[in-house]
C-alpha cells in the first residue's frame, strides 16, 4: 500500500507540475495554450541537440530552459496578439483554434525533420529505499526537481510583489489595472513562465521516460485534465489534482489492473469537473 | 468568436427562411440534388483504382461526420470532441453484434447506431444539467474520447488492441466491391443533408438558432434551451454513430485509428473551419475539398501537417467564418452590382 501511495505520489508529482505551466495561462489571459505539449517537446529536443553537441547536461538543461521560454515570449508577441483583443469564451476558443493550428506545424515539422530523435536523461545509480520501499533513481529526481519548482513558484506567488501582481490579475484583471498592474505584461510574463515550466516537464519527465517527438498531444491532454480538476489559475489546485489523479491511477492499476486504471482516472477528473466546475481550488466559475 | 459564427448562418441565403414553404424545400432540395449529381459522378472518374475508391469512401465519411458535428457544434454550440469516439462506438458495435453476436448486419447497424446515440445524448444532457461552458463541455467530451481509446485497448479479444480487427460480416456481399460502397456512403450523406435542412426548417431549427444567437434570450422566450441542445446532441450522435458503423461495414477492418482523436475529430474541425461552421453545406464543401487537397499533398508527408497548421490558423485569423460565406457574400455582391 505505502508502495503504491509512493508510486502514486511520484506519478501525480509529474501530472502536477504537467498542469502548472498550461493552469497559469489558462487563468491568467483565459488562453488555453493547445500548444504547450509541443512547446515542451522543443525543449527537449533543444536539450538533445544541445547534448549532442557536446554541451554537458546541467548546461543543456539550462539551454532547454531558455528556449522553453523563449517560445512562450514568442507565441505571446505573434499568435496572441489577435487573441488578446478578444474576451471571454470566444477569447478562449480563438486561442485554442490558433495554438491548435501551432501545435500541427511543431508536431508536422518535428517528425519530418528528426522522427527519431528522443531526449532521454539517465540518472545513474540503483535504487533508493524510502519507507522501505525501493523507488528508481531517476523518478526520485524528478520528484525532487518537481517539489523544488513548485516551492519556488508558492514562494514567488505569495512573497514577491510581482507574484502577487500576477495573482491580482488572475483574481479581477479590471481591479488589477485600477491599481496600476498592466495584464498584458503580467500575461507576457506568465508566458515565458509557461514555456520555462514546460521545459522542467520535459526534463523531469525524460528522466523517467524517452521524450520522443510524438508526445506533445499526449502532455497537453494531461496538462489540460488536471488543470480543469485542479481549478483554472490555481498552483495549489494542479498540486494537489495531480498527487490526487496520481494515487488514484497507481492504487487503481495495482488492484484492479490494466487499462481500467487510465479509465478511472479520467472518470474521476470527469466527475469533478461536474460536481465542481471551478475545480478542487478554483479561483472563480 | 462564437459571435462571428453565428452570425453567419443568419445572412446566408440558405436556412434564412424559417417558415416552411414550397420554395424553402425547393431551396433545400435543389442544393442537395445537385450535391448528389457531381458526387455521383465521382466514380466515372476514379472508379478503375480501388485505391482512389477508397480514399472517395472515407472521404464521403469525413463528410458525414463533418455533419454529425456541424448539426452538434454548429447548430447547439456544444463542442463535441468525441466525434471518433461516437462513431468508434458505431464501427466496433457493429462489428461485435454482427460478428461475435450473430445479428444480421442491418440489426446491428441499427443497435450500434442506437449506442451512440444513446451515449451522445447522456453526454449532453449532463453536461447541459452542470451547464458547462462550450470549453467545458470540450474538455468533457475529450475525456470521454480517451477512455473510449483506452478501453479499445484495453479489450483486445473484441476489438483487436492496437492492430484492429476484420469484420467477417458483409463479405462478399456488394458491401465490400469497388463501386458500390460509395454509393451508399453517398445516400448517407445526402439523408443526413436532407435531415439537417429539414430540422432547420421547423421549429426545432427555430430553436436551434435562437438559442445559439442569444441563450438567455431564448430561454426568456420560452424555449427550453436544455431540451433542444440534447435533441441536437441525439440527431448528431445518431449520424455519426450510423456513419461509423456503414462506414467500418464496407471497409471490413479497423484499428483504434479509424476513429482516433487525432484522426477524425482535429481533422473534422479543420474541415469545418474550413467549410463553414453552423452552414447546412459547410460540412460538404470543406470536407471534400480536404480530402482532395489531402490527397494532392499525400507525397509530402509530414509537411502535410505543418501545411494544415498554417491553414487552420490563416482560416480563423482571415476568414473565421470559412470559405462558404466568403464565397456567399462575394456572390451577393456581384448580384447587387
Amino acid at each position: 500500500m505505502i508502495a503504491n501511495i509512493l508510486d502514486g505520489i511520484v506519478f501525480g508529482l509529474q501530472l502536477g507540475l504537467l498542469a502548472t505551466g498550461l493552469t497559469l495561462v489558462y487563468g491568467l489571459g483565459g488562453v488555453l495554450n493547445m500548444a504547450y505539449g509541443q512547446i515542451a517537446v522543443v525543449s527537449a529536443m533543444v536539450v538533445a541537440f544541445a547534448m549532442d553537441a557536446g554541451l554537458p547536461v546541467l548546461p543543456a538543461v539550462v539551454v532547454g530552459l531558455i528556449a522553453g521560454g523563449l517560445v512562450g515570449l514568442l507565441l505571446d508577441q505573434t499568435l496572441l496578439r489577435p487573441v488578446y483583443r478578444l474576451h471571454e469564451e470566444p477569447r478562449v476558443l480563438l486561442s485554442l483554434l490558433l495554438t491548435l493550428g501551432l501545435s500541427f506545424i511543431i508536431d508536422g515539422f518535428l517528425i519530418w525533420r528528426y522522427p527519431l530523435q528522443a531526449l532521454s536523461l539517465h540518472i545513474g545509480g540503483g535504487a533508493i529505499d524510502i519507507l522501505g520501499v525501493p523507488m528508481r533513481r531517476g523518478s526520485l529526481v524528478a520528484s525532487a526537481i518537481t517539489l523544488m519548482t513548485f516551492a519556488g513558484l508558492f514562494l514567488f506567488f505569495r512573497y514577491t510583489s510581482l507574484g502577487l501582481a500576477i495573482r491580482s490579475v488572475i483574481e479581477d484583471e479590471e481591479g488589477a489595472r485600477l491599481v496600476g498592474i498592466t495584464p498584458q505584461k503580467m500575461m507576457r510574463l506568465i508566458l515565458i513562465l509557461s514555456g520555462v515550466l514546460a521545459a522542467v516537464v520535459a526534463v523531469t519527465r525524460s528522466m523517467v521516460t524517452p521524450v520522443d517527438t510524438t508526445a506533445g498531444l499526449s502532455i497537453t491532454v494531461f496538462a489540460l485534465i488536471v488543470t480543469v480538476v485542479g481549478g483554472l489559475g490555481s498552483v495549489a489546485g494542479a498540486f494537489f489534482a495531480g498527487i490526487i489523479l496520481g494515487i488514484i491511477n497507481v492504487v487503481a492499476a495495482s488492484y484492479i489492473g490494466s487499462y481500467i486504471s487510465l479509465i478511472i482516472l479520467l472518470a474521476a477528473a470527469a466527475l469533478t469537473i461536474l460536481i465542481r466546475p471551478a475545480g478542487l481550488l478554483g479561483v472563480k466559475e | 468568436m462564437s459571435q462571428q459564427l453565428t452570425e453567419k448562418i443568419d445572412s446566408s441565403p440558405i436556412g434564412a427562411n424559417v417558415a416552411p414553404s414550397s420554395r424553402s424545400l425547393l431551396s433545400l432540395l435543389i442544393p442537395i440534388a445537385l450535391i448528389g449529381i457531381l458526387l455521383a459522378l465521382v466514380p466515372l472518374w476514379l472508379g478503375d483504382s480501388r485505391v482512389m475508391m477508397g480514399v472517395a469512401v472515407l472521404g464521403l465519411a469525413f463528410v458525414c461526420y463533418a455533419i454529425g458535428f456541424n448539426v452538434i457544434f454548429g447548430s447547439t454550440g456544444q463542442l463535441f470532441l468525441c466525434v471518433g469516439a461516437l462513431a468508434g462506438i458505431g464501427g466496433y458495435g457493429a462489428a461485435i453484434l454482427a460478428d461475435n453476436v450473430g445479428l444480421p448486419i442491418i440489426v446491428s447497424i441499427l443497435l450500434a447506431t442506437l449506442a451512440a446515440t444513446v451515449v451522445g445524448g447522456v453526454l449532453s444532457y449532463v453536461a447541459v444539467r452542470r451547464s458547462l461552458g462550450v470549453i467545458f463541455t470540450g474538455i468533457v467530451t475529450l475525456i470521454f474520447s480517451m477512455s473510449f481509446d483506452t478501453l479499445l485497448l484495453g479489450i483486445s479479444d473484441l476489438t483487436g488492441g492496437d492492430t484492429g480487427r476484420m469484420i467477417e460480416a458483409g463479405r462478399g456481399t456488394f458491401l465490400r466491391e469497388q463501386i458500390p460502397p460509395y454509393y451508399v456512403m453517398l445516400a448517407l450523406v445526402l439523408i443526413f443533408l436532407l435531415v439537417h435542412g429539414l430540422l432547420q426548417r421547423s421549429y426545432i431549427g427555430w430553436a436551434f438558432r435562437a438559442l445559439r444567437d442569444n441563450e438567455v434570450a431564448a430561454e426568456l422566450a420560452g424555449i427550453d434551451v436544455a431540451r433542444y441542445r440534447v435533441y441536437g446532441a441525439l440527431v448528431g450522435a445518431a449520424m455519426l454513430g450510423l456513419a461509423g458503423s456503414v462506414y467500418a461495414m464496407t471497409e471490413g477492418r479497423m484499428s483504434p485509428t479509424t476513429f482516433g482523436f487525432g484522426e477524425v475529430d482535429v481533422v473534422v474541425l479543420v474541415m469545418l473551419a474550413f467549410g463553414s461552421i453552423g452552414n447546412l453545406f459547410g460540412p460538404v464543401l470543406g470536407a471534400v475539398t480536404f480530402t482532395f487537397v489531402d490527397e494532392l499533398l499525400i507525397e509530402f508527408g509530414q509537411l502535410r501537417t505543418i501545411a494544415y497548421g498554417v491553414l487552420v490558423i490563416s482560416l480563423f485569423l482571415w476568414m473565421p467564418n470559412g470559405l462558404l460565406s466568403v464565397l456567399t457574400s462575394l456572390w451577393r455582391r456581384i448580384r447587387q452590382k
